[in-house]
């Protein structure tokens, strides 16, 4: 492999007379000392890594090269990333698309190089190139019992616009078997080294790795769920196993859905109404994955504003749209981000902002509670609402009697309630022997008793007006109701004669025991009475 | 113009209600927003036009609607709708 580079230094060399100076100039100053340059094609994606050692012959320091990519892969590339290596440390290299002068139709890249180069020193630089769809099948088209075979076309030696002392060229492939490759001695082949050859096409089924806590996988696709997936969760990842409903020769294609939910805290920051979302463009898929087209959209809540877009590399932003699924009234913002040929290296995180106000979380509950709430108002009226023709009136005085009945039953359950409070008050007073609470007591008790027993009286005359024999029960309760009160009067007098000295104690105990049986009768009657109305 | 937060200065977004809570909060809401609602169609039922009162109408529909709405809000979310 050695012995190869050393016949690219007349090639380079005219490659250094081509591109000549102009605003991108070329710096006839630097020189190549070596390049170690390897192709690897064991995937079937393309990996040109080039270990370059740049030396300055010139006066004047130096800041950065150009890097040229090969013509015939130039409209390939998908990555490229430059580090400078000192030492084990590795500094990640600014690269920019640059543009020369005298070749306007060719790809370059400036470099910055880690610090000035000055006259006399080197620098190693490692540019990893990465190109998609560089690899044809070849033939195009076989059937089912013959084997794929590719081909690749590169160049053996470095492009570059610099004169190159050395280069070394190894390709790696994925097989042993062979068919074909260019033989330009000097040359060695060593198993699967500068060779080419044949590779798997996509693998018969790939692994999805999701985050830790991703949750509710699913993987589906027009027909439904395909079942033949599995899923296994470790401690620090998801592993998801994708296997299509058919084998995947050469040149077929699968069409799935693969969804999961993951908690907001693992990439959403926020500050007051303030958000960050921080998450990867894309995922990984599969290893060594290529993607010709991604297109991320973004849907944010209902109500954020002022939204931001940062992306680790730069994408096609098109238009915003507007998302409407459950409970949403204005829609929700859509950011979409479009690139094409991603590859793994391409796993970067992007950052949107955007404003979005604390109150908006409570519009869905409430806008499910204004729903409900118009639901019962729509019953109140509906309710209120008289679709019969005649006028019924027999019906009418009934409901009417049944609403007077009604309203004496809760008032006499009011009232009943006071007779209790007598009784409550007068065993107070034997305790206590507190004549002036005991009066005050009893006379709120009368007051609340006199209001009831009007409002029941009120009631009944209207009742005598609907021509009901209820009017005459409700008469009768009246009455049995005085005979309690009555009762009560008594009873207080008894209790006042008591206390007062001016009554025996077994003597009152007689009186009291004759009065409570006679409530007791009168309260029975009037539950009897009630319960006929 | 305001200066702009950096993502360093903030903090982990925490929803204002955990997960976890989310089957308690539908059993209870909807548990005391079903008897509301219950309430409210007997007594529609049950009371004739000489009977009925409108504020009391009112009041239990909106009792009802309150607990029935962060009630059924939160039985969606924990089955997996996330409106």
């Amino acid at each position: 492999m050695e012995r190869l580079c050393l016949e690219l230094l007349a090639l380079s060399i005219l490659l250094a007379c081509c591109f000549g100076a102009s605003p991108e100039s070329v710096n006839g100053d630097l020189v190549i000392k070596k390049v170690e340059n390897t192709i690897d094609l064991t995937t079937h994606l393309p990996k040109i890594s080039s270990s370059i050692i740049l030396e300055n012959e010139g006066k004047a320091g130096v800041r950065s090269f150009l890097f040229a990519v090969d013509p015939t892969l130039s409209d390939t590339l998908s990555y490229i990333g430059a580090v400078a290596k000192s030492g084990d440390d590795d500094h990640k290299l600014k690269v920019t698309a640059a543009k020369v002068a005298n070749n306007p139709k060719g790809k370059f890249f400036l470099i910055d190089l880690p610090s000035l180069l000055d006259q006399g020193k080197e620098s190693t630089i490692d540019v990893e190139t990465v190109y998609s769809h560089s690899l044809r099948p070849y033939p195009a088209e076989i059937t089912q019992s013959e084997k794929q075979f590719v081909q690749f076309t590169g160049n053996s030696h470095f492009y570059s616009p610099y004169r190159i002392v050395s280069t070394t060229t190894t390709v790696n492939c994925a097989s042993s078997n062979i068919e074909s490759y260019t033989k330009n001695k000097p040359i060695s082949t060593q198993d699967n080294s500068i060779t080419y050859g044949a590779y798997e096409n996509l693998q018969p089924f790939s692994q999805m790795v999701l985050p830790a806590a991703a949750s509710d996988v699913y993987y589906r696709d027009e027909i439904g769920n395909i079942s033949t997936s599995n899923l296994r969760e470790l401690d620090d990842m998801v592993e998801v196993e994708l296997r299509p409903r058919f084998p995947l020769f050469g040149g077929w294609k699968t069409h799935y859905t693969v969804g999961y939910n993951v908690p907001s805290y693992q990439y959403l920051y926020n500050s007051g109404d303030e958000y960050i979302l921080r998450m990867r463009f894309v995922d990984h898929v599969y290893d060594d994955q290529v993607i010709d087209h991604a297109k991320v959209k973004i849907i944010l809540p209902e109500g954020a504003r002022n939204i931001q877009f940062k992306s680790p590399f730069p994408v096609q932003r098109d238009q915003d749209q507007l998302h409407f699924t459950y409970l949403d009234t204005i829609g929700r913002p859509v950011i979409i981000a479009s690139k094409s040929d991603l590859v793994e290296q391409h796993i970067q995180d992007f950052e949107l902002r955007y404003t979005f106000p604390k109150y908006m979380l409570l519009q869905e509950p409430l806008l499910v509670v204004g729903a409900f709430y118009l639901l019962f108002v729509m019953i109140i009226i509906y309710v209120r609402l008289d679709f019969s023709i005649t006028r019924d009136e027999a019906r009418e005085a009934r409901l009417r009697i049944a609403g007077l009945v009604e309203q004496i039953q809760t008032i006499h359950d009011c009232r009943s309630a006071l007779y209790q409070s007598y009784d409550d008050a007068i065993n107070k007073f034997k305790n206590s022997k507190d004549a002036t609470s005991f009066t005050s007591n009893r006379k709120k008790i009368d007051a609340d008793y006199k209001q009831m027993t009007q409002q029941i009286a009120g009631l009944a005359s209207k009742l005598k007006a609907e021509n009901s024999d209820a009017a005459e029960k409700v008469t009768e309760l009246q009455k049995l109701d005085a005979a309690v009160k009555d009762q009560v009067t008594m009873e207080v007098q008894c209790v006042e004669r008591l206390i007062a000295g001016k009554m025996k104690k077994d003597q009152y105990v007689e009186m009291e025991s004759n009065l409570k049986s006679k409530k007791e009768d009168l309260y029975q009657k009037m539950e009897a009475l009630l319960s006929s109305l | 113009m305001k200066m702009e937060m950096s993502l360093e200065s903030m903090n982990r977004y925490v929803s204002p209600i955990n997960p976890a809570v989310f089957p308690h909060l539908t059993v209870v809401l909807l548990g005391i927003g079903i008897f509301f609602m219950a309430w409210f169609f007997v007594y529609e039922v049950t009371a004739s036009k000489f009977t009925r009162d409108l504020f009391k109408e009112l009041l239990v529909a909106l009792v009802a609607s309150v607990f029935m709405g962060f009630g059924v809000l939160f039985l969606l979310l924990w089955v997996g709708i996330y409106v």
